[in-house]
């Protein structure tokens, strides 16, 4: 149950992060964090669940995937960030209003 | 005596992620953002260690600290010329996230009750062979789609930031 | 014939058609109008002859349920569940003395107003009204169940409305039209509740099926719906309390009297307690509130018209209390002989209302102390006058004569204290009767018109009025026996003081009557005058204890419950509404972590919602 609260705090905190913060790099961070949390769940649950050793390892293969996906989202979103960067010169969220150029 | 050693490594890494965690979500400082970050990724390594993923815990260490975190740190540096390590205080309310993220928590918290039932690490996990195993093996579709997830970020990057700054 | 008596709705219906089309289409034809018009009365006629014909001569009931019918027939109008209200006629002998007065007297009255009303600007809308009336009438007459009679009876009520209000510029006319159809609502709706009540206790409307079942119900069921259905009449027939309206219906054209407020429609009364006689002979306690009404009514009637200087508003009085005589009747039981005066009242005052308009158009007054002499210039309209009146007082041999006195024997035979009224009014109808004589038709012109004798159109038809009013008392027997009553010689005793007293009334009345200066009756009658003309402080008191009232409270209710609930509620809605809008659009400022926001606590319920209710 520890573990269960664990996650789920870490999974809140990285919500609360995201829809607080006015960086973009902080909220890109949260976002990271905010992935953590399923993912420590969900490998303790592998860890836990039928010792035979098919099952347990599949929740390696998806901690796995998801260790890939959060990567390559994260290096998309800071390219992004540096990019609209370099045009406006500020990271602050409220100062990236113009979708175009 | 192994009881409270286990125990206490569990909650020695707990407080790790969330220490690191809460430093994300809530420090105005960037650097202590990224130095945040990274504890909580190191936590969560330690974790998969823990948990008897050895493989897992080393490649989190090198895909995530090694690469995502010096990426957040290359951004932050590239970017961060004029506004360095200082977003303003905000004045719009903060009750509605709070109430939001706390809430979801505690909600999925009390919604996955039943899985708690089973946890009960033993400490015996695969290792590096059965792992690839599995990615051949059901997990093969996955496995090549990560690939090419991280072929098309790649892209994307390149198409993106790359070239002449103007 | 037969065809048209084997189907008598297209009497009914024929008349109501012409009506539309004379209205649609009648200003392109006006000469033509009143001949198209004609067609209804005519048919309605024939009708009611052959049906007389048709009847079986030994048959003398007069219930469609028993045997005398005509004809009979129906068609389903609509079903609610088991209960079908059909539209079915039957004529019978009452049906068919009826129409033959309908007829005749809608017949006459659009004969004479070809000189009454010509070069009235509303000449179309006046006979498509009088068709429609004419085919209304002929419902209600012809119907063989409650429904249909309502039916008539509804339109009628409208067409009265109408045609009081014909000349609608003047805004008396208006007054009068809106006081006639309220007070006749009264009527109306006890008369609805009592059919409600009717339906209720035997599922039918159909008068065959009622009578039949007329046996099974309580004797309170029967005295409730007898009660309801006399209100409905005494609405009707303006009756006391509910007479206030015929007077101020006056303001209709003279024909308009002649036709609605003294020979048909306000007979219609009488005919639906005759129609509906078992019921009540069946509920004593009714009969004694038609007798009661009947008798103040008469009397009341007699008094108010002995002090009036109108001559239609002296007619109209004379009229409630002509009827006052046939309520009478049938509160004692005697309904034929009710019906009887219904016929010979019909044509007398039928006839008087037309000479009196005759006299109206050529004079230019309705004031019979601006009239006088008038018998040199219009010998004609002088003569069947002096038939008319005569006959409303009862003089013998006419048919006044015949059919009152057949009321007074029958109220003196069961009552003789309360027919005691009934001859004081005896006197007093003498009375005025001459004294409306002596002013319009001899001595001096008081007036400065000059008077002319009507054209022969108009004559003609008072002339033809004339004859039954004189000779009906002669088919007396006969109607009373086709209505299955046994005809009784008239007590002679009775009828001798009848007439004695009604001669002492106009002897009196030539008496104290010279139309000039103080030897008039209103001036003689000196402080008795004023209250009686003006009915007595009646009018005053429905319009302090109802009108006023009712008025006040529908101000209350516009003022405060149409302005601030109804109205408050609209305008209060639009108020939230936009309150509403202005909140909620403050959610849609941009900012995309504030739609994250809103995003996790939806998501948040959602499962909430799953977790603790979809269970």
């Amino acid at each position: 149950m520890s573990l269960v609260l664990v996650s789920c705090a870490i999974f809140g905190l990285g919500l609360y992060g995201t829809l607080v913060r006015r960086d973009i790099i902080g909220i890109l961070a949260s976002i990271e964090v905010m992935l953590g949390g399923p993912q420590l769940l969900l490998v303790g649950l592998g860890a836990s669940i039928d010792h035979s050793a098919g099952s347990a390892l599949n929740a390696q293969g998806i901690a796995l995937v998801i260790i890939v996906v959060a990567a390559a989202e994260a290096a998309v979103g800071l390219a992004l960030v540096v990019a609209v960067a370099r045009r406006t010169r500020s990271t602050r969220l409220d100062d990236l209003t113009e979708v175009k150029g | 005596m192994r009881e409270i050693v286990t125990n206490g490594l569990f909650w020695l890494l707990a407080l790790g992620a969330l220490v690191g965690a809460g430093t994300v979500a809530l420090t105005r400082d960037v650097m202590r953002m990224a130095l945040g970050l990274g504890v909580m990724l190191l936590a969560l390594a330690g974790f998969f260690a823990y948990y008897g993923f050895g493989f897992l815990a080393l490649a989190e260490v090198f895909v995530y600290v090694g690469g995502v975190l010096i990426l957040v740190l290359f951004a932050i540096m590239l970017v961060h010329r004029t506004t360095a390590g200082r977003p303003e205080l905000e004045s719009r309310s903060r009750i509605a996230p709070i109430v939001a993220a706390a809430g979801l928590s505690a909600l999925l918290a009390f919604m996955l009750q039943p899985a708690a039932a089973l946890l009960e690490p033993t400490g015996v996990a695969g290792g590096p062979a059965a792992l690839s195993r599995l990615l051949l093996g059901p997990m093969l579709l996955a496995f090549e789609a990560a690939g090419a997830l991280l072929l098309i970020a790649l892209v994307v990057i390149v198409a993106v930031g790359g070239g002449e700054a103007e | 014939m037969s065809a048209l008596v084997a189907a008598p709705w297209v009497v009914v219906v024929v008349p109501v058609i012409l009506a539309v089309l004379i209205g649609a289409l009648g200003k392109y034809a006006k000469a033509a109008v009143p001949w198209i018009a004609m067609v209804g009365p005519v048919a309605v006629l024939v009708l009611a002859v052959a049906s007389l014909l048709a009847i079986p001569d030994g048959a003398g009931s007069t219930q469609p349920w028993t045997s005398a019918l005509a004809s009979h027939g129906s068609m389903t109008w609509f079903a609610v569940g088991e209960t079908v209200i059909a539209l079915g006629w039957a004529v019978d002998t009452l049906t068919a003395l009826m129409l033959l007065v309908v007829g005749t007297v809608a017949l006459m009255v659009m004969v004479f107003s070809l000189g009454y009303m010509a070069g009235d600007p509303g000449w179309v809308r006046y006979y498509a009204l009088l068709s429609l009336f004419t085919g209304s009438m002929t419902l209600l007459v012809v119907g063989s169940s409650f429904a249909t009679l309502f039916l008539g009876w509804e339109l009628v009520g409208a067409c009265s409305y109408l045609l009081i209000g014909f000349w609608y510029e003047k805004p008396s006319a208006v007054a009068a039209a809106v006081k006639a159809f309220l007070t006749t609502r009264l009527g109306d709706v006890g008369l609805l509740v009592g059919l409600g009540v009717l339906w209720k206790a035997t599922g039918t409307l159909e008068y065959a099926d009622v009578m039949a079942r007329l046996g099974s119900l309580p004797a309170s069921t029967i005295m409730t719906v007898a009660l309801l259905l006399a209100v409905g009449a005494i609405g009707k027939s303006a009756q006391f309390p509910l007479h206030i309206w015929l007077p101020d219906a006056m303001e209709g054209p003279t024909p308009v009297s002649a036709l609605i407020h003294a020979a048909t429609m306000v007979a219609a009364g009488v005919f639906l307690i005759a129609r509906a006689w078992p019921i009540f002979e069946a509920a004593p306690g009714a009969r004694t509130l038609l007798l009661a009404v009947g008798v103040i009514s008469a009397l009341g009637g007699a008094v108010i018209a002995v002090a009036q200087n109108d001559i239609k508003k002296m007619l109209a009085y004379s009229t409630i209390s002509q009827l006052g005589l046939m309520f009478a009747a049938l509160g004692v039981g005697a309904w034929e002989i009710a019906f009887l005066h219904l016929v010979a009242h019909a044509a007398f005052k039928g006839l008087l209302f037309l000479a009196a308009g005759s006299v109206i158009h050529s004079s230019g007054t309705q004031d019979l102390r601006e009239m006088g002499g008038l018998r040199r210039e219009m010998p004609v309209t002088f003569v069947v006058w002096l038939v008319g009146v005569a006959s409303l007082a009862g003089v013998p041999p006419l048919a006044g004569f015949f059919s009152k006195d057949a009321v007074l024997d029958a109220v003196w035979l069961s009552n003789p204290a309360v027919s005691l009224t009934l001859f004081a009014m005896t006197l007093l109808t003498g009375f005025y009767a001459v004294r409306s004589t002596k002013l319009a038709f001899f001595s001096t012109r008081r007036g400065d018109g000059h008077a002319h004798e009507s054209t022969p159109a108009m004559l003609t038809t008072l002339v033809v009025l004339a004859v039954p009013a004189a000779a009906l008392g002669l088919a007396g027997p006969w109607v009373t026996e086709r209505l299955g009553g046994h005809p009784e010689a008239l007590s002679l005793s009775v009828s001798a003081v009848a007439v004695a007293l009604a001669v002492l009334g106009g002897v009196a009345a030539w008496a104290l009557e010279t139309g000039e200066g103080e030897a008039t009756v209103q001036h003689r009658l000196g402080p008795v005058w004023t209250p009686a003309s003006g009915g007595f402080g009646f009018d005053a008191l429905v319009r302090g204890a109802v009108v006023t009232p009712v008025s006040a409270a529908c101000r209350m209710l516009w003022a405060i419950v149409d302005r601030f609930v109804i109205d408050g509620a609209v305008e209060g809605s639009a108020l939230v509404a936009r309150w509403l809008g202005g909140a909620v659009s403050r959610l849609q400022n941009g900012d995309g972590q504030r739609y994250a926001t809103v995003v996790a606590l939806a998501v948040m319920l959602m499962l909430a919602a799953t977790a603790f209710v979809g269970r």
